[in-house]
């Protein structure tokens, strides 16, 4: 019974597929091979590709296989998959752009097989380019100790700018290790100093961030932990400018202060509600 | 032995420094009429060395260049150097700086490079620039560069002639806008897309304030190009690789939007001249901008695509750097247009001047347009949300404040050096730059280039321009052979550029020390602007004659041609009632009106109306004119016409000069009053070319002769429209119109 049911609807998805392929002329049939997982993304992909007159595409679930066919002086393979990829779908030829992925529904998040990992390289130049250097090189590890408790700053600013306490969570505790972990024998005399100060606040600020679950309480902490960090930054070498923001808002209007490495201004304490609100009072380099 | 040796590498390396520090480049270049084929139809075109774009010329520093332009066109054509910095005599705009390369001759272009960067080269006659004119021109640093690079060249294309698409704008006609619309729906931004909107009471506002649809940019274009092709694969970059991408914007008339998929960009240079790295995620090239930037391959087996999409999006163009499955960049949506429109009436006053509304504007860094990007302001649905958390007044129109997309803006751009001007006096001039959108006319405080004389100046002062734009469209401002600073707040550190971009309504500050001699051109590089008259030219005052121009007075009225030139457009109704068109023949200020009226039998009787006036003002408005009619009718026994006020006619044949004025209402209704010396009065309202739908256009018309109009017109083609209409002399009438 179920073999014939089968069955029937083979022979029916054939004749369909001959009766719109009669319409398409100068007909060329290739096969393309599309991630995906689900009969969502099935129907995502066939949309996305089909076109009257002009393309056809059945795309298999299990193979992420997917017959194409299309008429080869209107269209072509490049247009077609390119439209897939713009829905969200890798292929053999185009990577989809990385916001049409993540729109994609839970259940169409297929992996990403097609993405090559970025190389250790390009991670290393590129950060070159914003002026940090990871400790790729032997010599400077000296100051790479305070340069990634840095990184570890912004990144707990980023998340705060993104009013997200999640986040910000996660990155006060990776902040709060790197603080632990610190060995003060090979800081400089003057970073010396200033650390003896600000590591046993650095530590409980930190803590307290990502035991945290409210975003507007982490902001109170990390306006403290920021004063920290900029007693900490004066003193310490920098291969790119950091640029010391305020807001006079924040605090009831006594205003509050940030670090950061762009000299636009992304309001930490206030997110998208007043993304913009401050300006730079100090450039250190 | 080894004595000889190091002799003999003595040697070379001396002759090597030599050749390094005075070595004379030669070129040489054959501009050839062509044919080319971008989207399916053969087309006329420039080629270069048989090639569009022109061959990229590369120098260093220190060098000679020696360039031979032979012209085996049939007509003349000019060379100028974008950016360079040169003696007058070499800037080569034809008529003002150097002679014009006449057909079959030889010019020979020679001066020594005194700058390193990236620059362009294209003609400067007519609008040769469109067609395929244009290349790029790298001063390469005298030491090694680590990076290795590349040059894009963005231009546009159009199957339109230049020549067309230039009458065209001048007639206010709207094809461009019904070609967008098939690309992308609601680009005609007609009644019906605004209905469908929910924008109605928006358009009828933008119609009232006698603007037509919001045009981001004015041409369609068929094709966008990178170094002549749509998509170019750059394979031989690896991953992990940072290469410095040299981008030049040699369109006629598109800004371009540049997005990477491999992460940010990281500009380094603009206009040639290093800037402090600034790290953003996309940025607008306004026309005849470079930018160069540094991009990352971030990863193997992929090619990532770098795109520049043109302002109004319709199209983009592509370069893959990298080798392997295509990782694509994400499109940027269309626009929304209506939320432009809203905000245009929100500015626009009845005057036509427009109001900031207290924002003090500069810098690109308010952006009125964000309102229509959706990635800043989100999608049409969310759109009450982003009303409520938009921060405060100030950022309503902050594109790096309303989102977290860096955008890159002329505030950002900090010069590595000190660029303070000598100590000096300075010279002050205030600009306003002006344009009339329905009449395409484009000047600075309503004066073209031919109605100005040249602004002197004085060799070793400083002279600092104000420039506000007050006008409805961007416009980028060029400087031959000089760099400004942008007054941008970065104090002594201000960058140096030789093209600025003006939003509407901004007011930007430039200077700069006047160190050369001769006559230096200032012009919006928006192709059509310039043409139209969009510029002014600097002269220094006792400046030695230039061999290149032995009649300059002859000469320069050469150059004003250009925007004294007059437009002709042709229009009529062939239809089963009659005849009914109209012609003219305008330029900036004056306009030759013809209408007419011509039945089938003498008793619809045949009318001709002229008229020959100026327009006043810089809205341009008011338009007082002088005519004449002809009509020759034949009437019942009888038969008497009156009209309102109560004057008659019975004439059969009726000749008569008259006296009038036509004004622009609100609404774009053409108010129409004459005297005539048979002492009748007449007075008329008309409007024309209601946008219905995409392709629907209405007309209506009546006056106090109790005469009558109401027609539709249906747009099939460029110049052809099927057309209804009722008529009170005629009855109804259906057939087709044609426009030229």
């Amino acid at each position: 019974m179920k073999s014939y049911l089968k069955l029937l609807i083979g022979s029916t998805c054939i004749l369909f597929q001959t009766a719109c392929n009669g319409k398409i002329n100068n007909a060329k049939t290739v096969t393309v091979s599309i991630n995906g997982n689900c009969e969502m993304c099935k129907e995502t992909i066939e949309k996305a590709a089909n076109k009257k007159n002009m393309a056809e595409l059945v795309w298999n679930i299990d193979t992420k296989i997917a017959q194409l066919t299309y008429d080869s002086i209107k269209t072509n393979r490049d247009e077609i998959l390119k439209r897939v990829a713009y829905a969200g779908y890798d292929n053999e030829l185009f990577l989809a752009p990385d916001d049409a992925y993540s729109k994609l529904p839970s259940c169409c998040k297929y992996e990403r097989t097609g993405k090559t990992k970025p190389v250790e390289s390009a991670i290393v130049k590129s950060e070159v380019v914003s002026g940090v250097k990871k400790d790729s090189v032997v010599q400077v590890v000296k100051s790479n100790q305070l340069q990634s408790l840095f990184n570890a700053y912004f990144e707990l600013k980023n998340a705060l700018v993104k009013t997200n306490s999640d986040s910000a969570a996660v990155k006060a505790k990776l902040f709060s290790n790197l603080v632990a972990n610190i060995d003060m024998t090979t800081l400089e005399s003057k970073e010396h100093v200033v650390w003896m100060k600000v590591y046993k606040s650095l530590t409980t600020s930190a803590e307290s961030i990502g035991k945290s679950k409210d975003v507007e309480a982490q902001r109170v902490i990390f306006m403290a932990l920021s004063k920290d960090m900029y007693d900490l930054i004066k003193v310490a070498k920098l291969d790119k400018p950091v640029y010391y923001q305020h807001c006079p808002m924040y605090n009831d209007g006594k205003g509050a202060n940030w670090l950061s490495l762009e000299n636009a201004v992304k309001n930490p304490y206030y997110g998208s509600q007043m993304l913009n609100c401050g300006k730079t009072v100090e450039v250190i380099k | 032995m080894s004595y000889i040796k190091i002799i003999v590498i003595f040697i070379a390396l001396l002759l090597c420094n030599h050749l390094f520090a005075q070595k004379r480049v030669r070129y040489d270049l054959y501009v050839r009429d062509t044919v080319v084929n971008y989207s399916g139809k053969d087309r006329m075109a420039y080629s270069v060395n048989g090639q569009i774009p022109m061959p990229e010329l590369h120098f260093t520093e220190g060098d000679t260049a020696e360039v031979h332009i032979h012209n085996e066109l049939n007509t003349e054509t000019s060379i100028h150097w974008h950016g360079l910095i040169l003696s007058n005599e070499q800037d080569g705009v034809p008529y003002l700086t150097t002679a014009p390369i006449k057909a079959h001759n030889t010019h020979i272009y020679q001066f020594p490079l005194v700058q390193n960067g990236t620059y362009w080269y294209h003609s400067h006659t007519g609008l040769q620039e469109q067609i395929g004119m244009y290349g790029a021109f790298i001063i390469h640093k005298r030491e090694q560069q680590l990076l290795p690079e590349y040059t894009m060249i963005l231009s546009d294309w159009t199957d339109m002639k230049p020549f067309e698409v230039h009458r065209r704008l001048h007639s206010a006609n709207d094809w461009s806008a019904i070609k967008k619309a098939k690309i992308q729906r609601g680009a005609a931004q007609s009644y019906a897309d605004a209905i469908r909107e929910g924008s109605l009471g928006v358009k009828f506002v933008n119609e009232w304030k006698r603007m037509l649809a919001m045009d981001v940019s004015d041409v369609y274009y068929d094709k966008f190009l990178t170094n002549g092709k749509v998509e170019v694969a750059a394979p031989q970059f690896k991953a992990g690789e940072k290469v410095r991408l040299r981008i030049i914007n040699g369109s006629a008339s598109t800004y371009f939007w540049l997005n990477y998929a491999g992460g940010k960009i990281t500009v380094v240079a603009s206009d040639g001249i290093d800037v402090e790295p600034v790290e953003v995620d996309r940025m607008i090239i306004a026309v005849s901008e470079i930018y160069d930037v540094i991009v990352t391959i971030p990863a193997e087996n992929t090619a990532f695509e770098f795109t520049a999409t043109s302002e109004d999006r319709i199209r983009s163009t592509s370069l893959w750097l990298g080798k392997g499955v295509k990782q694509l960049a994400s499109p940027l949506k269309p626009l929304k247009y209506f939320e432009g429109m809203k905000m245009m009436n929100g500015m626009m006053k009845m005057s036509g001047n427009l109001d900031d509304m207290g924002m003090n504007m500069s810098l690109q860094q308010m952006d009125m347009n964000v309102v229509m990007y959706p990635e800043i302001t989100g999608e049409k649905a969310d759109r009450k949300k982003s009303d409520k958390t938009q921060s405060s007044k100030e950022n309503q129109y902050n594109s790096n404040a309303l989102s977290d997309i860096v955008t890159l803006n002329y505030a950002m751009l900090k010069s590595p050096v000190k660029t303070t001007l000598p100590q000096a006096p300075t010279k002050l001039l205030h600009f306003v730059l002006t344009g009339n959108m329905n009449r395409y006319v484009w000047s600075l405080d309503n004066k073209t280039v031919s109605e100005t004389d040249k602004i002197m100046i004085k060799k070793g002062e400083n002279v600092r321009i104000v420039l506000y734009n007050n006008s409805m469209m961007r416009h980028p401002m060029h400087l031959h052979g000089h760099f400004f600073r942008i007054v941008n707040g970065q104090g002594e550190y201000a960058p140096l550029k030789n093209v600025l971009d003006i939003m509407p309504m901004e007011t930007d500050t430039i200077e700069f020390a006047a160190t050369e001699s001769g006559d230096w051109f200032f012009h919006c590089h928006i192709l059509y602007h310039m043409m139209s008259g969009m510029g002014r030219i600097f002269s220094y005052e006792n400046s030695p004659p230039n061999p290149q121009l032995p009649h300059p007075e002859k000469s320069i009225r050469k150059l004003y041609k250009d925007d004294r030139e007059f437009h002709f457009m042709f229009q009529n109704d062939f239809a089963s009632n009659g005849n009914d068109g109209e012609m003219m023949y305008m330029n900036t200020r004056y306009n030759l009106q013809a209408e007419w009226r011509l039945g089938y039998h003498d008793m619809h009787g045949y009318e001709i109306e002229t008229h020959f006036g100026r327009y006043i003002g810089k809205m341009q408005y008011l338009f007082p004119y002088i005519g004449f009619d002809y009509r020759y009718r034949k009437m019942g026994i009888d038969e008497v016409e009156e009209n309102i006020f109560g004057q008659k006619n019975t004439k059969d044949i009726r000749r008569a000069l008259c006296i009038g004025v036509q004004y622009t209402l609100p609404f774009l209704i053409m108010a129409d009053a004459r005297f005539d010396s048979d002492g009748k009065v007449r007075l008329q309202f008309m409007r024309e070319d209601i946008p219905i739908s995409k392709r629907l256009r209405m007309h209506l018309m009546g006056n106090s002769d109790l005469e009558y109009m109401a027609g539709l017109k249906y747009v099939l083609g460029k110049s052809i429209a099927l057309s209804a209409h009722y008529d009170s002399d005629m009855g109804f009438g259906g057939g087709f119109t044609f426009t030229y």
